[in-house]
């Protein structure tokens, strides 16, 4: 029978398990063979005997047999994840889905907007983009968090910021005493960039309602609406298009997404219930 | 297509002798339910032909209620008989959903690969059938191996597909074949085709029925929902429902399990937003799922109209009034 079982996962070690924040941990994984996935495509990943969740790797495409997963402490898998010392063996499924298409960004000004754990799948994207920075002509980067120690990643930035074509800005909703940056909610970092938004191309990645303030602000900018890429979030079991799961009005978020332009998605319930609050005001 | 004609009970020693080597499922009579059955000495001559219609759906014999898909068994080849039009054109979309070249089931493959299907004219309807509403005709005319009608005592077979031609071998010896379906066939289905339009002469056709249900805000939902208990019957009978749930087993096992779109927390993401919180949330996503968003995904509505909702429903919600609600 099946020599591709869909179904069956490969065997990863979790070599190593870092603390992000008091509720983020990044997962350092790696197998004997290599894994090919296009920056923002997902894995499934399987507790044994436990259950499996979706997630974006955080690390580059371009590392095949080695992988990083941060996450969240949110639900009944990602709190097992959470209890895991290191040295176990976890199973993964995939690639699955549709990642950004990085070609299409190809001689373009970059927008990424991040909030909370939203910054693991766009550190992958950064990783592939800063590949190839040669090819974009700006790639501006705008963070936020809670507090500066919800921020993943902190040791990151500084390398981010000695990249030419890089700009980074971050913004926190609460400041503590040492914190010299912008204080507001992510969106607030957009009044600070100078781009030419008519034609920028814009990834937008976090919490969802950051997601869809973050699509609102940069339609006002502007920003055409099949220039917005938003990864949606739904319940997920198969990730192959087939357990009827992820179903978001008629778009299966596995298989269509996770990854979605703006104009794609703006008819789905969710996204007209959201605009629906602003109509008249 | 090749064509046999055979009597009854040459028919019934022929299958008689292919049960002894292949497991045959076939519809049998029991109290007032009609479901698949293996075939058995002692049941061979029960066999409920040419009638509507199985409680099972076709679906249940290639997605199995319960499947470990990590382990590998070995299906044995196996003859289906007597699936009536309804469930044949329900494999249109789970083949598609299951077949699809990018993620193939080989579950699901390996089971439909090792089936022969026989299906089987509808000539006594049910009261909830409507097939025809929905532009399928009451007799098979695709996703089948061979075709069976049985009039006075005589059954005529029509081979649809190669493996059918190759099963039919087996026993042509037997069979007489013959040049054109016998008049009283077509006579049979127009008198099933009359029977149906009568049955559902109110009820909306699909286009009319998916522009109801798309503009239909909440209201008839709510009306509805208040006899809805959530039980996902409706979803378990349907030929096309496909919506699943992997469950973790120790050595990295799944089990893939039905599940239904019906189910409280069947979109319920960590965090706990819920797409499909309340009950009529989750009944329009039912009916959305059918008329609207399988069309546009899969080119075919997800509905066969063969009523087994309608029957299921504990809650006695009657599918066609809803629609013909919606669609007023």
């Amino acid at each position: 029978m099946a020599e591709n079982n869909i179904y069956k996962p490969i065997k990863y070690k979790v070599d190593k398990i870092v603390e992000e924040t008091s509720n983020i941990k990044t997962f350092f994984i790696s197998s004997e063979k290599d894994f090919e996935f296009d920056t923002g495509q997902f894995v499934e990943v399987t507790l044994d005997g436990i259950g499996e969740a979706p997630y974006t790797p955080s690390s580059s495409p371009y590392i095949k047999n080695k992988m990083e997963l941060t996450i969240m402490n949110a639900g009944y898998v990602t709190g097992k994840m959470h209890q895991l010392k290191g040295g176990e063996t976890i199973g993964i499924r995939g690639p699955f889905g549709k990642g950004y298409p990085i070609k299409k960004f190809y001689g373009t000004e970059i927008l990424i907007l991040g909030g909370g754990v939203g910054l693991a799948p766009l550190r992958c994207l950064i990783l592939t983009l800063l590949e190839e920075e040669d090819k974009f002509k700006k790639i501006n980067i705008c963070f936020g968090a809670k507090t500066p120690a919800d921020f993943i990643y902190k040791d990151w930035f500084s390398e981010l910021e000695k990249h030419k074509k890089v700009r980074l800005l971050r913004s926190v909703d609460v400041p503590d005493k040492d914190w010299d940056g912008t204080v507001g909610v992510v969106t607030v970092l957009l009044d600070e960039i100078k781009a030419n938004y008519q034609e920028i191309n814009s990834i937008v990645c976090g919490p969802p309602i950051m997601m869809k303030f973050g699509a609102k602000k940069l339609l006002e900018l502007g920003v055409n609406e099949k220039n917005i890429y938003l990864s949606m979030e739904t319940n997920m079991s198969c990730g192959l298009g087939k357990c009827g799961h992820c179903d978001m009005d008629g778009l299966y978020v596995c298989k269509d997404g996770p990854v979605f332009t703006f104009d794609e998605v703006k008819h789905t319930t969710e996204m007209k219930e959201f605009f629906r609050l602003f109509k008249d005001k | 297509m090749r064509k046999y004609s055979v009597s009854l009970k040459q028919w019934v020693k022929i299958l008689n002798s292919i049960s002894a080597e292949i497991d045959i499922f076939a519809p049998i009579r029991k109290d007032e339910y009609l479901d698949y059955e293996q075939l058995t000495e002692d049941n061979i001559m029960s066999i409920s032909y040419n009638k509507a219609i199985p409680t099972t759906p076709l679906k249940s014999f290639f997605f199995p209620i319960k499947e470990n898909v990590v382990r590998e068994d070995e299906d044995k080849q196996r003859v289906i008989l007597g699936a009536p039009a309804c469930d044949l054109s329900a494999l249109n979309i789970l083949d598609k959903i299951f077949l699809d070249e990018q993620f193939l089931d080989t579950y699901y493959k390996d089971k439909r690969d090792n089936t022969i299907i026989i299906g089987s004219d509808c000539y006594e309807i049910s009261e909830n059938c409507h097939c025809t509403s929905y532009n399928i005709d009451p007799y098979p005319k695709e996703n089948c191996d061979i075709s069976l009608s049985l009039i006075d005592y005589k059954v005529t077979l029509q081979v649809f597909s190669k493996k059918g031609e190759k099963f039919i071998k087996r026993f042509s010896q037997e069979l007489k074949e013959i040049n054109k379906l016998p008049p009283e066939i077509q006579k049979k289905r127009e008198e099933t085709i009359e029977k149906l339009a009568i049955q559902n002469k109110d009820l909306p056709n699909i286009e009319e029925t998916r522009k109801g249900v798309e503009k239909e805000g909440t209201i008839i939902w709510k009306k509805y929902a208040e006899d809805c208990v959530s039980c996902g019957a409706c979803a378990l009978v349907c030929p096309t429902c496909h919506c699943f749930l992997l469950i973790d087993k120790e050595n990295f096992e799944k089990i893939k399990n039905w599940d239904s779109c019906q189910y409280p927390s069947f979109e319920k993401v960590a965090g706990d937003e819920d797409p499909l919180a309340h009950i009529y949330d989750r009944l329009k996503n039912r009916y959305l799922c059918k008329y609207v968003h399988k069309p546009d995904m899969y080119d075919e509505i997800a509905c066969t109209g063969c009523g087994r909702c309608i029957e299921a429903c504990i809650g006695k919600i009657n599918k066609n009034e809803l629609i013909a609600e919606v669609c007023e």
